[in-house]
């Protein structure tokens, strides 16, 4: 029973990694460079929730399902706003410019964050309110199976996007081949700028998830950012599905290791077996998605 | 910018003698007369991060890879001195040589697996590395003290002197910060940080010319380490207190700002950075705190307005020098064969022998053999997708066969790195040109020739480098593009770009060439002076691969041809034999289209 245990928290834990990684993926794939903020915007969804809960009129009794269209809002349009800032100036320079220019734009969210909200923790409200759930002999909170089901649903919803829809295809052929996509007629800024908004969604999707979850403080970024980053590395870089499956991996992992020994242990562990993955599989466990034909 | 075919002009140096004693007369100064305790202790850690920002020009500037551990080795500097001085009491500067051989025992130990990552994943495992180190300073609570750490860390001493706090630190930490700067300038001018340049712009296309990336990233990362662990090892006697703040992410945010607002490659730019950046948060006071949005705004404003940093904007303010070292066009046409010494593999066959390679579950080779002989031009022909790039990229290394062997004369070429087969007689160009913009072409062709010491490398760097610029001279004019020398390879249209990388491969004396669509994307008339060319260059000797699919250009130029289809080999021998091979017809063509010598352009009504 308690490895079920386990394996259920690790699973919501995944769940919401899996959704800060899609949104890395989605951007990375877009513009083929690293937005090394994405753990940040997180971060910023969460305190927007947090935020949100403190001034609207309900307060905090406004269940977070609510709050969930207005937080993804408000961060796609900070999605927009950072891609107009630290990528599209420097679209045509090395990659690594993007890297360091989003970098900057992680330092200023979490420390004008900080500046304006203070460093503590915050919490958001839960998606649904109510007693722990039991099922099976489980008990998983409300919040955690909340958790589970609104993650599901946006996976899968940003899966149909993706495969099914015009906007999808156009995105999708814009992030392979952007000069073949520009000819056949394909806006290939707009569909970058719109990767930026749907990622950084996501991404605040995830932060109003961890704010009740787990906390989320201004700090916090960093943290998520590198599990994102991992996510696609060991899922293979590029790979929208080797992304979520590299999420899980690290939330079994995770929560493996802190059960079974303690929390810097799982976290040192963690870095450890990153790196030898690096070096052992440098294309990830399932193989890059992306070559360069030499 | 400066001009960057001289030899003499040094980017990193080009503020002049004169304008670096004027500044250190100007700080020293101020330090004396105006500065307080507190501007001292601040201007004294200035010089320590400079340093820091010194060590990492070398990794994150010149080679361009973004690594995440220079903050890292800072700390591990730090902590060395500040652990060795309260618990052992050795002497400071014994404690500062072991705390820069421990920070380089670590880069070697980090460099041996990460060095050949790609630039996405080096920034990880370098953030990955930097993390466990963090958590170890924090949680080995028994050796670090925990997140609280040390107080009472031992001052500076000097063979036995203390050196006085203030001014004593100040002019220690300054003094060492010129040494050091001194030393960067001495191995980076010249013909490395040109070597950099190529490695840094195109990794793939460096290594095909033979230079050897791994080593050069492996190098960069030592020094870096080094020149890291030297800045904390000065830092922490003078803060007095060690805690895991010395490992954490800032150092590293701190060191990355300074370096790219200061200049990424230029020693000035290093200073600059540290002198402005160092004491922000003094000049933010009115952020009380949140002084790293100060930081974070300035690298932002860096990144995109000033790439090439403060001392960058500087130095294209300043007057251009005139090259010393220019070479003339001599016009005389050398052979790249009548180099004097001769390889062992002269003469030898560059022969593939049953070559498997899968990607993932596509097959894009199947046992396939192919063989050139010296002074024979092989064409290589089949549709989109047949694995022609694949196996070019098999015969010059870029890629590893899974089953089969590469071989010429007695050297199996398939054990060895892409820079060794380029080294050793196997030399290509790519389907996209690929070379360092910010080079002159002629740069382009003569620094990887320098770099060949076992052939061409006798003398100083300079000679060598003058030496290779006469070559590389010919070589383009082989390659029919003799007046290209000083274009910054940057503004060089498609086409042109080809023909240096040609030239490029000519230079590194090759016995075989791999050519990958020489002639896509030129004229009839250019397609046709190529072809006279590489005829030229044949009967001297030279064994040629040619993949085109121009079959109007490939037809009257190959002795033979070979054709893929799906990964297999399904034709080969003389061109008019499998040009008429039904199998050939049928793959390449398709039997329904009529056979055309020269596939023509689509007119639509």
């Amino acid at each position: 029973m308690e490895i079920a245990q386990l394996a259920l928290n690790a699973l919501v834990l995944g769940a919401s990694y899996a959704l800060v990684a899609l949104g890395f993926v989605l951007v990375l794939n877009a513009t083929a460079a690293v937005n090394f903020a994405h753990g940040d915007l997180v971060m910023a969804g969460g305190m927007l929730a947090a935020a949100l809960a403190a001034v609207l009129p309900l307060g905090e009794s406004l269940p977070g399902l609510f709050l969930l269209p207005m937080v993804m809002l408000g961060m796609a349009a900070l999605g927009l706003l950072v891609s107009l800032l630290a990528y599209f100036p420097l679209r045509r320079g090395p990659p690594v410019s993007v890297f360091i220019s989003t970098i900057a734009v992680a330092i200023i969210l979490q420390h004008g964050i900080k500046a304006a909200m203070g460093p503590a923790e915050r919490v958001a409200p839960p998606i649904l309110s109510g007693e722990p759930v039991n099922l099976f002999g489980l008990s998983a909170g409300r919040q955690g199976l909340a958790t589970l089901g609104v993650a599901a649903l946006l996976i899968a919803g940003t899966a149909f996007l993706l495969r099914h829809t015009q906007f999808g295809k156009r995105l999708r052929a814009s992030a392979q081949d952007p000069d073949m996509a520009r000819a056949i007629g394909v806006r290939v800024g707009v569909m970058i700028a719109s990767s930026f908004a749907l990622g950084t969604a996501l991404a605040g999707a995830a932060g109003l998830l961890f704010a009740n979850s787990y906390f989320v403080s201004p700090g916090s970024g960093g943290n998520l950012m590198i599990k994102a980053y991992i996510a696609v590395t060991i899922g293979g870089w590029g790979s929208v599905p080797g992304a979520l499956a590299g999420a899980l991996i690290i939330a079994a992992f995770e929560v493996g290791v802190a059960a079974w020994i303690s929390s810097p242990v799982a976290e040192g562990a963690l870095y450890v077996a990153l790196l030898l993955t690096l070096v052992m599989r440098p294309q990830g466990l399932f193989g890059e998605a992306t070559g360069r034909r030499a | 910018m400066a001009d960057r075919t001289s030899l003499r002009v040094t980017d990193a140096w080009s503020l002049g003698p004169a304008v670096w004693l004027v500044a250190a007369l100007a700080l020293t100064f101020y330090a004396m007369v105006y500065a307080d305790a507190y501007a001292m202790r601040v201007l004294t850690l200035a010089g320590a991060y400079a340093i820091l920002a010194l060590g990492y020009q070398f990794v994150f500037g010149h080679l361009g890879a973004l690594s995440l551990a220079q903050g890292t080795f800072f700390g591990v500097g730090a902590y060395t001195v500040a652990l060795l001085g309260l618990h052992a009491g050795t002497d400071y500067l014994f404690n500062v040589a072991a705390a820069v051989a421990i920070a380089v025992a670590l880069a070697a130990l980090i460099a041996v697996p990460v060095r050949r990552l790609k630039s996405h994943y080096f920034a990880l495992a370098t953030l990955g590395i930097a993390e466990v180190v963090l958590i170890g300073a924090r949680d080995w609570e028994a050796l670090t003290g925990g997140a609280n750490g040390f107080s009472g860390v031992p001052g500076m001493s000097l063979f036995g002197l203390v050196v006085p706090r203030g001014w004593g630190e100040f002019a220690v930490v300054w003094v060492v910060a010129a040494l050091l700067a001194l030393l960067a300038w001495q191995l980076r001018r010249g013909l490395p940080e040109r070597l950099a340049a190529i490695a840094r712009e195109d990794p793939i296309a460096a290594q095909a010319a033979g230079v050897d990336t791994d080593r050069l990233r492996f190098v960069a990362l030592l020094l870096s380490a080094g020149y890291g662990a030297v800045a904390g090892a000065l830092a922490v006697p003078v803060v007095r207190v060690i805690s895991p703040e010395v490992v954490d992410f800032r150092v590293m945010i701190a060191c990355l700002a300074i370096t790219v607002v200061g200049g990424r490659m230029r020693i000035a730019g290093a200073f600059i950075g540290a002198l402005l950046l160092y004491p922000l948060p003094e000049w933010f006071r009115f952020l009380e705190g949140h002084d790293l949005i100060a930081y974070g705004v300035v690298l932002l404003l860096a990144v995109l307005l000033a790439p090439d940093g403060i001392a960058g904007l500087i130095a294209s303010l300043m007057p251009k020098k005139s090259s010393g070292a220019a070479p003339t066009s001599t016009g005389e046409l050398v052979r790249p064969t009548a180099v004097p010494s001769r390889r062992s593999s002269d003469g030898a066959t560059l022969e593939a022998d049953g070559i498997s390679k899968r990607f993932g579950g596509l097959v894009a080779l199947d046992s396939v053999s192919l063989r050139i002989h010296p002074g024979e031009i092989v064409g290589l022909i089949g549709p989109n997708g047949a694995g022609k790039t694949t196996l070019a990229n098999i015969f010059t290394g870029q890629y590893r066969a899974d089953v089969g062997t590469v071989r010429m004369g007695q050297h199996e070429l398939s054990r060895w790195p892409a820079f060794r087969i380029a080294r050793n007689g196997v030399a290509r160009t790519f389907q996209t040109p690929a070379m360092a913009g910010a080079l002159s072409a002629l740069d382009n062709v003569a620094i990887p020739r320098a770099f060949m010491e076992h052939r061409f490398g006798r003398g100083g760097p300079e000679q060598r480098l003058v030496r290779a610029r006469k070559a590389a001279t010919a070589c383009l004019a082989q390659a029919g593009v003799a007046d290209l020398g000083p274009a910054p390879s940057a503004t060089l249209p498609h086409g042109l770009r080809r023909r240096v990388e040609l030239a490029r491969a000519l230079a590194l004396d090759p016995n075989f060439i791999v050519l990958d669509e020489p002639a896509a994307g030129l004229g009839e008339t250019e397609a046709a002076a190529l072809a006279e060319t590489l005829r030229a260059l044949a009967e001297s000797g030279i064994g040629f691969l040619v993949i085109d699919h121009d079959m109007g250009f490939l037809l009257p130029l190959a002795d033979r041809l070979a054709c893929l289809y799906e990964g297999r080999l399904i034709a080969a021998g003389p061109a008019a034999q499998v040009r008429a091979d039904p199998r050939v017809i049928e793959a390449y063509f398709g039997n329904a289209l009529p056979y055309r010598t020269k596939p023509t352009p689509e007119t639509g009504p």
